[in-house]
């Protein structure tokens, strides 16, 4: 038989949700998934990791237009593809589908704020990284860290979407050297003035 | 053990738990529902902090249980027993060794760091149970951030007793906006919750609901702008064994005698001071 990944659902799977649970417990700290990401195969490893951590047959995941990764998530996890309205997860593979993903995701209710979406989303490498503040729990004060730009503008625009905390969306970002880095509903960010620092290359 | 899963949990369980583990910690003190698994210990002996525990744990885990600050007590042995023989990770009874810390009624002494995750055990996890019986209407009570009745409650005890009377289960506001119910730990405790370093972990087994405080979150513990929150004082009293005066003490009564003394509540705190 052919055999797809060497990714263990047990053991691998407990450390990428380990790496989840720090990085969304302390917003801005990016933690390191390379060595289960080396287990999973094609461009979208990353992806695939947290899909493999995270979903199962009862959850409702869309990966977008990207026909490919549906097909490979459902593959691996047997979610439910569904429409990105619908959906708990939200998969992000470019950033032409952010002004669409804004406007669909789910941002739960007043009463089950949990029942909204999150977005899991791969960053391209080589692009510009910023320095902005961030606030909000899990951070300690105001706190400067480096993000790539396609995260700065995706805070920006969710933040543009005024939701009425507890109901929110949060951020999984999947950065070009195998890291995570998550944003949850309440963690705001400002420019910190120093605006565009070096490249990341890959 | 070998015909179970790593853990004990099949990683259906486990994932569901960290969905909810991680959807708790993006919106602080907010009690988020799970599918509470059966366990081999019947609900309401700490089976919501083992499903948390269970969840979390890996091979590179250090686990420590305490109970009532006893690292020795039935209910910590037992729970420390049972993950040990599901996932051979090593226990300690040290607070600095530990990566996950499973307990209940107590935050121990030592200040938490930044790489640790208190696991605490609840048995009710709603602050508004106490004046509001049915869920529907407690949910939405959370969703209308409607906390009148607990401020009455609050006044009425200060009304009739001269001072708020809560011992243990001390509501506290999260982030200006959830109330939550620490679990059943001192007032003493409460103050170790607010901007602390370390995540605190909730699970609630018999009542299906997981919260938690992330890291340098604000919480606090419900007060009025001229009676402020008050912890436990143990002026003028210290630990028979360890002589310390700044910890939580126990009370013990020696009934042939009649004598009254303390002793630390976390054993493991008093036993390093012992040993300095």
């Amino acid at each position: 038989m052919k055999q797809l990944h060497t990714f263990d659902e047990v053991l691998d799977a407990q450390k990428v949700f380990r790496c989840l649970l720090e990085a969304m417990a302390n917003p801005g700290r990016r933690c390191s998934i390379r060595q289960q990401q080396e287990k999973l195969f094609g461009e979208n490893a990353d992806i695939l990791a947290v899909a493999m951590t995270l979903l199962d047959a009862k959850v409702p995941f869309s990966a977008l237009e990207n026909q490919a990764l549906t097909e490979q998530i459902l593959l691996l996890t047997h979610a439910k593809p569904v429409a990105p309205e619908e959906a708990d997860y939200v998969f992000v593979s470019s950033a032409n589908q952010l002004p669409t993903v804004m406007q669909k995701a789910k941002e739960g209710t007043l009463e089950n704020p949990h029942s909204s979406a999150t977005i899991v989303w791969k960053i391209p490498g080589g692009q510009l990284e910023r320095e902005v503040l961030l606030s909000g729990p899990g951070v300690k004060g105001k706190t400067a860290v480096t993000v790539p730009q396609e995260v700065a503008d995706a805070m920006q625009q969710r933040d543009a979407q005024e939701y009425e905390y507890p109901q929110g969306i949060d951020f999984i970002f999947l950065l070009p050297e195998s890291e995570l880095l998550c944003i949850p509903r309440l963690v705001r960010m400002e420019e910190s003035g120093y605006g565009l620092c070096s490249s990341i290359g890959r | 053990m070998d015909k179970y899963n790593y853990a004990f949990l099949d990683e259906g369980s486990k994932r569901e738990i960290r969905r909810s583990v991680l959807k708790a910690v993006a919106i602080p003190g907010y009690q988020v529902p799970f599918g509470s698994r059966e366990l081999p210990i019947g609900r309401g002996w700490g089976t919501g902090g083992i499903q948390l525990t269970l969840s979390l744990i890996g091979p590179e885990d250090t686990l420590k249980v305490i109970d009532q600050g006893s690292d020795e007590s039935v209910n910590a042995v037992n729970i420390k027993k049972f993950v040990k023989m599901c996932t051979d990770v090593p226990c300690t009874t040290r607070t600095q060794d530990a990566t996950i810390i499973q307990t209940r009624h107590r935050i121990p002494e030592i200040p938490l760091t930044n790489k640790q995750i208190l696991v605490l055990q609840v048995p009710l996890p709603e602050p508004l149970r106490i004046v509001e019986p049915q869920e529907s209407i407690t949910k939405k009570m959370h969703a209308e951030s409607d906390y009148a009745p607990i401020w009455v409650q609050l006044y009425e005890s200060l009304i009739k007793y001269g001072k708020i009377t809560i011992g243990a289960e001390y509501p506290c506001l999260v982030e200006d906006r959830y109330m939550m119910n620490p679990s059943p730990i001192p007032k003493f405790d409460n103050p170790k919750l607010h901007e602390a370093e370390c995540l605190y972990l909730f699970g609630a087994g018999r009542e299906k609901k997981i919260y938690a405080i992330p890291p340098h979150t604000k919480v606090v513990s419900l007060a009025f702008e001229d009676i402020p929150f008050e912890k436990e004082s143990f002026k003028g009293k210290q630990c028979r064994l360890c002589g310390s005066t700044d910890t939580y003490l126990d009370e013990l009564f020696d009934s042939a005698t009649g004598e009254r003394y303390y002793q630390c509540s976390d054993t493991s705190y008093c036993k390093e001071v012992r040993s300095r």
